[in-house]
Order: structure tokens, then sequence, then C-alpha cells
């Protein structure tokens, strides 16, 4: 694994598994409630009613990351769940579900007291269904009204006119539903939300949103790139869990603070940088050295993802008189806007140019059906920007069909005779 | 093959692929992707609804959009059709909630337009009717029915009233008691085959519910007084099916298929639709529960087959490579057939061209399924 470059990337590393720590010590010896939930559902709503959220990606990133995915994954496969299903979301419920098929990291999720998931994909209801019941415990889920009228330029209305964004009868739906959600969330922790205390939390997720802009611009700006594409995400994500809180303001000022310092100083994750790469997709959980292996043949880093960049054009919302309306505004199409058309493509274009991309190595999941679609569109759009485009197959968590060294080789390859040349 | 039989299977081979082929016959059709919509409010609009349906021919223009192993056959012609120009001439295309694959197909046609890749194409619109039963859905699928019918509405020219959008329930009703009445021929002894009956059931889709009342009666008359087939009964569960591909390739080995869960066939089994104060509203919470697609709830597919299990020996389970719902389905369906004893087999592959060439197999399973027959009646 690459060395980390910067001081508070371990300090993400230490808190989060703190965090956790913290968690298991709390439902084990206090028997508190605390929820399982998809990445995009609002976990702001889940911290002010004191019920701590464990992301189910987040999760499956950490069993990929320490190589505890495969045994799971044939875990299922003998159970009869065919290789087509998602296992980007389902290898959580299968650390529960088969707890004898892994060594799973840090002891394991304790047993949650609620899941809660928006219904994007198809097979969400049952993944989130299955592992309810297999752990005894309260679904809750959020039914995902589809987009009929479609904003191509989310980015720039997402801000300030979000209304615009998203259809009336879809806030409505989507403010209905997160009522539902705070109701059940009151009812088990005893608390009431407080609507003022929301549009706090909300105005410190837009400044601590506004900090990763200020960073997304320093990385943009600079001559070379000043951080490595895995720790960007290691500090962002690491915020992006407790959103709002005090430590998550305090470390993206640290993040950025630290980026600021080294961009200044003219410190470049790679020295002898020559090519600038974007990576499409989720990220390669089990193969996160990838990232940087390019770098020594080819002087090419990986300058982007999606990670940094949806934080300021997908979470700010300005404007926060009906607090839950702008949050429902945020939930209802959150990750459609990266993988499908008209979203996605103009989009990640749009970032490729304001990051002088040279290339993009745009992820063709094998199992995750619904972040596969839309990429056709992105790749075209890419190309049509003059960003050369090579297509990574590959799954995130599931590293079984996954040969690190063919990988590397077509990379080598693509960028010798596409964008060296 | 009586006159009846013969014009509703043609009703429901047929239909899709010919449009295309009239601008003026187009004009009065409306297009969707499934099974999924409320057929009443179509045609009280004065339009014909058309569904898109799986087959063989080849998709050049759409799999150059489409990503491989992830859209099934009738969304992949449907936008082939859409993007060498069949869909011209439509009155309208309405793409369902139904599925992921089916809303990525609204993104996607919408996108062609966007971006010039259509040279011209009928309005398209979203239908985005939801299936899960919180306490907010009902209210969302009424306003989004009622949209729906306003925008067929403007499309025909013909906005109906209540006591129009009531009649047509009725009359559709009518259709459905007709296609009940041909799917109790499949009970106990069945007296037609699973490859024979489905277009029937799937007709009723494509023909106004008078003509298609007055013809499903007539085949169920012509096929009452047929010798019980012998066969053993199976049940195709998992991935609905729409064609008979696969009913063919497992009764060419004997057996019969007595039910298969999907929309298409659905109204077989579906109880009238009960129309209080607001027509609209009956029609969203009948299309809410009933329609059979990734987006039912597991539960409810659960309760479907469960009722199908006491009259089949046998169980297909149909998982084809653009699966990423049903399959999780599989081990609870296992474990509750594997109780009751019922033998079963998995498919996998692609579902069009029918793959599942593995003979062997389904000549085991109907093995397995005539032993079981003997054994319990």
């Amino acid at each position: 694994m690459a060395d980390k470059q910067l001081g508070v990337t371990a300090a993400a590393s230490a808190f989060q598994k703190e965090w956790f720590a913290r968690l298991r010590q709390r439902v084990f010896e206090r028997r508190e409630p605390y929820a399982l939930v998809q990445a995009d559902v609002p976990f702001e709503l889940f911290d002010l009613l004191d019920v701590p959220a464990v992301s189910n990606q987040w999760w499956a990133a950490v069993i990929a990351a320490k190589q505890q995915a495969p045994g799971l994954l044939d875990a299922m496969a003998a159970d009869g769940l065919h290789d087509g299903l998602c296992r980007y979301c389902s290898l959580g419920y299968a650390s529960m579900r088969y707890r004898d098929a892994a060594s799973v990291p840090w002891g394991g999720l304790p047993p949650p007291r609620l899941l809660c998931a928006r219904l994007t994909c198809d097979c969400i209801h049952r993944v989130f269904s299955m592992w309810a019941d297999a752990c005894g415990a309260e679904f809750v889920e959020i039914d995902h009204a589809g987009a009929c009228e479609l904003q191509p330029e989310w980015w720039t209305l997402g801000r300030r006119r979000w209304r615009e964004l998203v259809e009336p009868h879809r806030l409505a739906f989507t403010v209905a539903a997160l009522e539902a959600l705070v109701a059940r969330l009151e009812a088990i922790s005893g608390r009431r939300l407080d609507q003022s205390a929301l549009r706090d939390r909300l105005e410190r997720v837009n400044q601590q949103e506004e900090i990763f802009d200020e960073v997304r611009g320093l990385i943009a700006g600079a001559p070379q790139c000043p951080v490595r594409m895995t720790e960007q995400i290691s500090n962002v994500m690491a915020t992006q869990w407790v959103r709002g809180s005090d430590w998550a303001l305090s470390h993206a000022r640290a993040f950025r603070d630290e980026v600021k310092q080294r961009v200044d100083a003219g410190i470049a994750a790679c020295p002898g940088e020559r090519l600038r790469l974007m990576w499409v997709g989720a990220g390669l959980w089990h193969d996160t050295d990838f990232y940087t292996a390019f770098e020594a043949t080819h002087g090419a880093v990986f300058v982007w993802s999606m990670y940094l960049a949806f934080g300021p054009d997908g979470y700010i919302r300005y404007g926060l008189d009906d607090p839950m309306a702008a949050l429902a505004s945020r939930t209802a199409s959150f990750n459609e806007y990266l993988h499908n058309p008209p979203w996605a493509p103009d989009w990640i274009a749009h970032q490729a140019i304001q990051h002088r991309i040279d290339a993009a190595l745009v992820l063709r999941p094998r199992s995750m059906k619904p972040s596969a679609t839309g990429r056709l569109f992105i790749e075209r759009a890419l190309e049509r920007a003059g960003v050369p485009v090579l297509p990574i197959e590959g799954d995130v968590v599931d590293a079984r069909a996954w040969n690190p060294e063919a990988a590397r080789a077509a990379v080598r390859s693509f960028l010798d005779e596409r964008v060296s040349a | 093959m009586s006159t009846a039989i013969h014009t509703l299977t043609a009703a429901f081979n047929d239909a899709f692929a010919q449009l295309g082929q009239s601008a003026e016959h187009d004009r009065r059709v409306l297009v969707t992707s499934w099974p999924s919509l409320p057929v009443e409010i179509i045609r009280a609009s004065g339009l014909r609804l058309v569904v898109a349906t799986a087959s063989k021919t080849a998709t050049p223009a759409a799999d150059a959009h489409l990503e491989p192993g992830l859209f099934p056959s009738r969304v992949r012609q449907l936008v082939d059709a859409a993007l060498t120009g069949r869909l011209v001439h439509v009155a309208q295309v309405v793409v369902p909630r139904t599925s992921d694959s089916d809303y990525k197909c609204f993104l996607y046609l919408r996108e062609f337009v966007r971006g010039s890749l259509a040279a011209a194409m009928a309005p398209t619109v979203l239908f985005d009717l939801l299936q899960s039963d919180g306490p907010h859905v009902g209210r969302h699928n009424a306003e989004r029915t009622r949209a729906l019918l306003h925008t067929v509405a403007d499309a025909s020219g013909h906005h109906p009233s209540d006591d129009e959008l009531r009649d047509e329930i009725r009359v559709t009703n009518t259709a459905r008691a007709a296609a009940r009445r041909l799917a109790a021929l499949r009970i106990g002894a069945p007296l037609v085959s699973g490859t024979e009956l489905f277009p029937l059931l799937g007709a009723f889709w494509h023909v106004p519910p008078r003509e298609y009342a007055s013809l499903a009666n007539q085949a169920a008359e012509d096929l009452a007084n047929r010798p019980p087939l012998p066969g053993p009964r199976v049940l195709f569960a998992g991935a609905p099916v729409d064609g008979t591909d696969l009913h063919s390739a497992i009764e060419s080995r004997g057996a019969v298929v007595v039910d298969e869960i999907s929309a298409w066939s659905s109204p077989g089994t579906d109880d009238d639709v009960r129309c209080g104060e607001d027509p609209i509203a009956a029609l969203a919470d009948a299309c809410r529960c009933r329609t059979v697609g990734a987006r039912l709830p597991a539960s409810a597919m659960r309760d479907r087959v469960e009722r199908a299990l006491d009259h089949v020996d046998a169980v297909v389970v149909s998982l084809p490579d653009d699966d990423a719902t049903f399959g999780w389905d599989y081990p609870a369906l296992r474990e509750r057939l594997t109780a009751r004893g019922l033998p079963h087999a998995v498919l996998r592959g692609e579902a069009h061209p029918f793959p599942f060439a593995d003979g062997e197999r389904l000549e085991r399973l109907v093995d397995a399924a005539s032993r079981y027959r003997a054994h319990h009646g």
C-alpha cells in the first residue's frame, strides 16, 4: 500500500476506527440503538436524534480493503445467490448472514436496531428486507420517486435553485418520506427533532462542503496535483459520514489547510507528474494500490474521483427556511446525478475540463447493474471533451475475478498508445 | 386453431412488430415497455395500448447505447424501434417505473432526443407509480396516475370524464373475467398448454376489452372440450417471462406450464378493479398491488408464488443474465420448495434468444415432476 503523504489522513483513519469501537461499546455494553443505512440517506437526521448510523457502502469497503470479501461472496454463491446480483450493497448483509465465512474486520457489525435505505435500485428492497429479517431489526424504506423533468446542469441549480431542480411532487413525496423516517427515529430514541437544530446542522454541512469546494479548487488549479485521489477519498468520506459535526468541520479545515500548504510549497503527490487521470465510478476497494501504480512508470496521477467533487456540488443547499425540504431536495435524486444521463455525462466532462484531465478510466462494474448503466453516455461525453477513455472491467468489492497485473498492463498500454503519444 | 384463438394469439405476438408500418394506425397507439399501465385510462382516452415484447430480432441501434447484460430484450426492442424511427408516429410513449431497466430506458430515450441521437421520436413520459406501501405512496400514485391521464388525453385529444373512466373499468373487468375463465382451464387437470394459453392471456393488453371478452370467452369454449393434458404441471417463478420460448422448451419435454408469475398473464388471476368514488385512485392502487415486476415487494411475490404451489408438480426459476432482483428471492423460495418436496430447477443465461439449451436438466426436472405427481396425485 502506498505511503500516506498527508498527516490528516492518519487522523481520519484513526477517527473512523475509534468511532466504530465506540459504537460497538454503546451497542453491546449500553444496549443503545444504531442504524445500518445506505450511503445516500440523510445521516443528519440520525445524528440529530442520537441514533448512530453506519454506512453500508463504507462497511463493504472496509471488508473488501481487508481482503475478507471473497469468503463472504463464496458463501453467498453457495447459498444460491447468483453472481449477477449486486455485491457492493449486499456484502454487509453477507457479513452478518454468513459470519463464519470470513474474519470480519474490527469485530464485525453489532446487531442494528433498524436499517434504512432509499429504494433506488430494484434490489435494495430485497437486500435490506433480508438483512432486517436476519438480524431481527426494523427496515425503514425511503421510496424513490423518479425524475420526470430532467434538468441537465444540476450542479448549477442545486445550491440556490433546488426547488427548480426537483419537481414539486417529488419534493413533497421525499419530504413525507423523511418525516416518516424522523417519526421512527423519534420513537426509537425518545427525542424530538428540533427544526432549528436541523437548520443549524445543514448550515454547518454547507460550511463543510464549501471547504471541500476550496480543496477541489486547490487541486484543480495547482500546477501539479498536491494530494493523491486515495487520500482525498479517505479524508472526505471519513468526514461525510459525520458531516456537520464538530469533528467533521474541524477535520475538513485541517485537510484544506494541509492541501493548501502543499500547494503553496509546490509539493506534488507525484513529483514527476506528467499525466492527470480521472477515475469514474466507485472505488476499487480491494485494490487501492491500483491508483498509484502508474506514477513511477508514466508520471500518471489520479487527480479526480466523484468523492471529493460531489461534496460541494451534491450537498450544498442555500435557503434553509424549510430545512426538511432542502434536505429532501438533496435526497431526491442524489446518486442518479453520478451515473445517468442527462446528469452524469455533462458533469463529469465539465469536471474533466476543470481539472485539466488527460485521460479517464471508467469503471464497468460487473454486478452493480444500476451503476453500470449510463457509462456509455459518460464515456462518449468525455471523448467529445477530448479526454481519452479506458473502460475498466471490475467489481468494487469482489476481487475474485480481478487480475491486478492484467489491469495494470491494460492501463499502461492505454497511456502509451492513446495518451502519452 | 379456432378463429378466436388465432386472433388473440396474433394480437399478442404481432402488435409491437407491426408498429411503423402505418402512420394512420400508429397515431392512435400508446407504446409502453411493460404491461403495467392502467389500461383503462389509455382506452378511455381513445388510444390503443401496445407493449414492447422480447424478440430474437437483432437490435443494433439500441446496442450502441444500452450496456450489455443490463437490459431485458423488451427494452432493447423498444429502444431500437425508437432509434430507427418506428415510433415516430405513435401518439405517446409511456415508460412505467416497473424496474430500474425501465426507468433507465426512459432516461435514455429522453437523452436521445436531447442529444439529437434519434431523428424523431414520439413524446415520451415516465409513469412513476411506486409499489412500496408507505403511507404517502397512495397519494403520490394517485397524483401520478392523474397526471398520466392528462398526458394521454392531451395526446389523444379526448379527455374522459369520471363516468367514462368508470365505464371503462367496468368493461375491462368483463375482459378480466374472460381471462380468468381462460386461466381456469389450467387449474387441476390442464386442458391447454402454457405455450398456447400465455398469448391468449397476454392479448388482454392489446385488444379492446369488449372484443377481448368476446374472443376470450369464445376461445374458452373452444378449449373446454379438449381432453386433459397428461404431463406434470409446472410453474414459472423468478424473473417474469414475456414470451413463450421457455414454455415451448419445457412442454416439448412432456410437462405442462400451468402458471407463470408475469404481468402479461396476470389478468387471468387478478380480481376486478373495485371502483370507488375516485376511479383514478382505484386504478393507481390496483397497479401498485398487482403489477408483477422488479419493484413489487418480495412479500407480494412470495404470496403470489405460494398460491400457485398447491397446483403444480415442479417449479422453474428463470433468472436471466439481466436479473438484478429476483435472484435474491431464490434461497427462501428454495427452502419452501424443499419443505414441500417440490422439484425445481434454476435457469440462468440470456433470455432471448432462448438459451437454456441444457435440455438434460429440463428433462431431469420433468422426470422429477412426473414422479412427484405420481406420488402426490
